[in-house]
């Protein structure tokens, strides 16, 4: 599984998720939001876990059931127009279609319980050094007080709902927490070769039976209820692959996605220094 | 009827309350999170906005006028699923907040519940009123 299975990061910046993660392990307590990813920090403020994208993510993934990563430098793909045949066969796939939410406390759980959680991630010689260096610097708080999304796999791990939307040779997650779109393809393409850094990354998947792999794996266990477990392999950072866990999510056939304009009104912010505030001052200034 | 809000069913979600879901935008490192306070006036404004909801109270000084404390609480999206409206709480009505307080000391926090007069109890987090 670990040689077909395949993470492949890009930048120095996308291993600053082990540096952090090894700092928080001790002190996650919301398993809802237990997301890390590289290009991600965390901020162990109040014991709390939390995501902290200060950079864009780089991440690229790749399907599982490939035999090897396959690159491409040419990142356009030129899609055939779907046939009837390639309709029909979207109904053949488990109906992911329709709003999800996280099942509160159905967030990551980790074969191995807590004392899995707390050892963490193990890491490369070299990634442990710098673990230990960032020991020594001073939390920051989220650039999500600011507005900016978290990037994966934080948004993965909101309270708000996913829409799912299943099209010939791609499945589109439209999240509602900051109004982000999440495209995995799956017809095939191969991952770029160079990448420019964002804050999704690049996802292709491939469906294997009822599952889709992508670096996640989706699948159903009942009709309205989906796991979604994540494994990362870093081999420069972690010297074996890493569990994640599993979230549950549950179907709401009578929900629709709504509006998270996050600038709307934010009174939320943090400074140039990492530090978090509020501004209190004059409420009227709130939209109405 | 908007005054019509479930709050009971509201009541019945104290289990999760609001504090782990902040955790979507921001961390609680400007509240104080070790204490609780309750604090008792009438509604100002009520901000049904993202990414979070304001509650603004007016609360009466010691100098014979009102301070006006500002309560952060869930999202429209997240509370509209849970039986809040943006007619939940309007202008004039008399609460009690419970709230976390700010660590800087300034008149405002983060919503844990609210108490009208009549013994109704506002929660932001928790139970979801679809079947």
């Amino acid at each position: 599984m670990a040689e077909t299975r395949t993470l492949r990061s890009f930048a120095h910046r996308t291993r600053r998720f082990v540096i952090g993660y090894q700092l928080c392990l001790s002190s996650i307590r919301t398993a809802g939001i237990s997301s890390v990813w590289p290009g991600a920090q965390q901020d162990c403020r109040e014991g709390e876990f939390e995501m902290r994208c200060t950079r864009p993510t780089v991440v690229a993934f790749l399907a599982a059931s490939l035999p090897l990563a396959r690159f491409a430098a040419a990142q356009k793909v030129t899609r055939k127009a779907p046939t009837a045949q390639d309709w029909a066969a979207i109904a053949k796939l488990p109906d992911f279609n329709g709003v999800w939410e996280m099942v509160f406390g159905g967030g990551a759980a980790r074969s191995g319980g807590r004392s899995a959680r707390v050892a963490g991630p193990p890491l490369t010689p070299a990634y442990a050094a710098k673990a230990q260096a960032e020991r020594a610097q001073p939390a920051r708080e989220a650039e999500t007080a600011n507005c900016l999304p978290p990037g994966l796999p934080a948004i993965m791990g909101q309270p708000y709902p996913m829409e799912f939307l299943l099209t010939p040779g791609q499945v589109t997650i439209v999240i509602e927490a900051y109004t982000q779109v999440r495209h995995i393809y799956t017809d095939g393409r191969p991952l770029p070769e160079d990448p420019d850094p964002t804050f999704y990354g690049t996802s292709v998947g491939v469906w294997e039976g009822d599952t889709l792999r992508v670096v996640e794996h989706f699948r159903l266990t009942d009709p309205d209820t989906m796991t979604i477990e994540t494994t990362v392999i870093d081999p420069e950072a972690l010297a074996m692959p890493y569990s994640m866990g599993t979230r549950t999510l549950k179907r709401h056939r009578n929900w629709t996605i709504a509006e998270y304009v996050c600038e709307e009104n934010n009174r939320n912010f943090v400074d140039a220094q990492g530090k978090a505030g509020i501004h209190l001052a004059n409420p009227e200034a709130s939209p109405k | 009827m908007k005054n019509t809000l479930p709050e009971t069913v509201i009541l019945a979600s104290l289990l999760v309350g609001s504090t782990g879901l902040a955790l979507a935008h921001h961390s609680f490192a400007a509240f104080d999170m070790a204490s609780q306070r309750d604090i008792s006036g009438t509604v100002k404004k009520f901000d049904w906005t993202n990414p979070h909801t304001w509650v603004w109270i007016d609360v009466p000084n010691d100098h014979g006028s009102v301070d006006t404390w500002g309560f952060e609480g869930m999202s429209p999206n997240y509370l509209a699923r849970r039986g809040w409206t943006r007619g939940t709480l309007k202008p004039g009505d008399k609460l009690t907040v419970t709230f976390r307080p700010m660590k800087n000391g300034e008149n405002g926090g983060m919503w844990v519940s609210g108490k009208r007069p009549n013994g109704g109890v506002l929660l932001m987090g928790g139970a979801i009123t679809d079947p």
